[in-house]
């Protein structure tokens, strides 16, 4: 059953549908805000995020683009709780495009040295590779330009190069 | 890096169980429809008394109209802001709204009747809720048709 469906029933009031909604989406959410927040934070701050889901589920106009909205709501929910972290980290340096370092990163690597990113780049990591989410769902979700989220993409990829490197990983 | 949130979506759901239960929606439409109905209704008897009211009586009605205002601000806060109100219980709450709205209409117009005077006032403070209630279960209904629709387009059902 789509993502879409299943939004659709639980918007009309079945609880199973709700209940589905939530089992499938429960561990990715929490993993976007785990890689964001430390352990203690991650599982109050997911309930948060869950707690305005379901809030706003009946007034969710475009059923199809759940998976975007709900990640805005965490991101909401992790903005938050890192406000003084943002501020400290939007005075970093111009953005530089690089190459693309995907065939050096495997998932474990790449969760392991995440803590030490800047959130920005953190976060679009976060979202592009764990969660999967295309370029469009990124931006819509940051709620900056699609060629900002690729810049910071660059950015993040080159910064996640420098710390496994430092770490002795060589592609 | 293999590590799982510490909550299930079982044990999430359960947390979530406070803002999902259906007694605290009832609660709030409840408390709105009931706190909007008797302030309506307690402001036409006022409005529409024959002679002067004592200063005593005056206050009375005061509290008692700021009274059930508060109630229907509490239903309208939990409703906009604590409690998800889904498609078929906003058709259920609309209907409602409706009863109520005739309900007080007609006892303001009885009561109106034996007194001689408000009539008018009765039926045009009636006539905005009993509109109003109609409009609310219009776009309700409205809604819950298009998403099953939109559920039949997905499912292949006719």
């Amino acid at each position: 059953m789509t993502d879409e469906l299943l939004v659709i029933r639980a918007q009309l009031g079945e609880h199973t549908a709700l209940a589905e909604l939530v089992s499938r989406w429960q561990a990715p959410v929490w993993t976007y805000v785990r890689r964001m927040l430390d352990a203690e934070r991650a599982d109050d701050v997911t309930q948060e995020v869950w707690l305005a889901v379901i809030r706003g589920l009946p007034g969710l106009r475009e059923p199809g683009r759940f998976v975007p909205w709900l990640f805005t709501i965490a991101r909401r929910s992790v903005t938050d709780r890192l406000r003084g972290e943002y501020a400290r980290a939007a005075t970093v340096g111009a953005l530089v495009a690089e190459d693309a370092v995907e065939a050096m990163v495997d998932r474990a690597a790449l969760v392991s040295v995440l803590a030490q990113l800047p959130v920005p780049e953190r976060e679009i990591l976060v979202l592009f590779y764990l969660e999967d989410l295309s370029v469009e769902e990124c931006a819509h979700i940051c709620q900056i330009p699609a060629g900002t989220v690729k810049s910071r993409l660059n950015r993040a990829r080159r910064l996640l190069r420098e710390h496994l490197e430092e770490k002795g990983y060589r592609p | 890096m293999t590590e799982e949130p510490n909550l299930s979506a079982q044990e999430m759901l359960k947390k979530l169980t406070p803002a999902l239960s259906r007694r605290t929606r009832i609660r709030a439409v409840a408390a709105l429809l009931a706190g909007l109905a008797g302030a309506v209704f307690v402001t036409v008897l006022w409005w529409s008394e024959p002679g002067e009211l004592p200063g005593r009586t005056r206050l009375a009605f005061g509290v008692l109209t700021a009274f059930c205002l508060a109630w229907a601000g509490y239903g309208g806060w939990l409703l906009t802001c604590r409690v998800p109100l889904f498609a078929t219980d906003r058709v259920v709450a609309a209907w409602l709204g409706l009863a109520a709205s005739v309900t007080t209409t007609g006892l303001m117009a009885v009561v109106a009747v034996q007194r001689g005077t408000g009539l008018v006032l009765a039926l045009a403070a009636g006539g905005v809720f009993v509109a109003a209630a109609l409009v609310l279960a219009v776009r309700a209904h409205r809604r819950r048709a298009a998403l099953l629709r939109r559920m039949r387009e997905l499912t292949g059902e006719q």
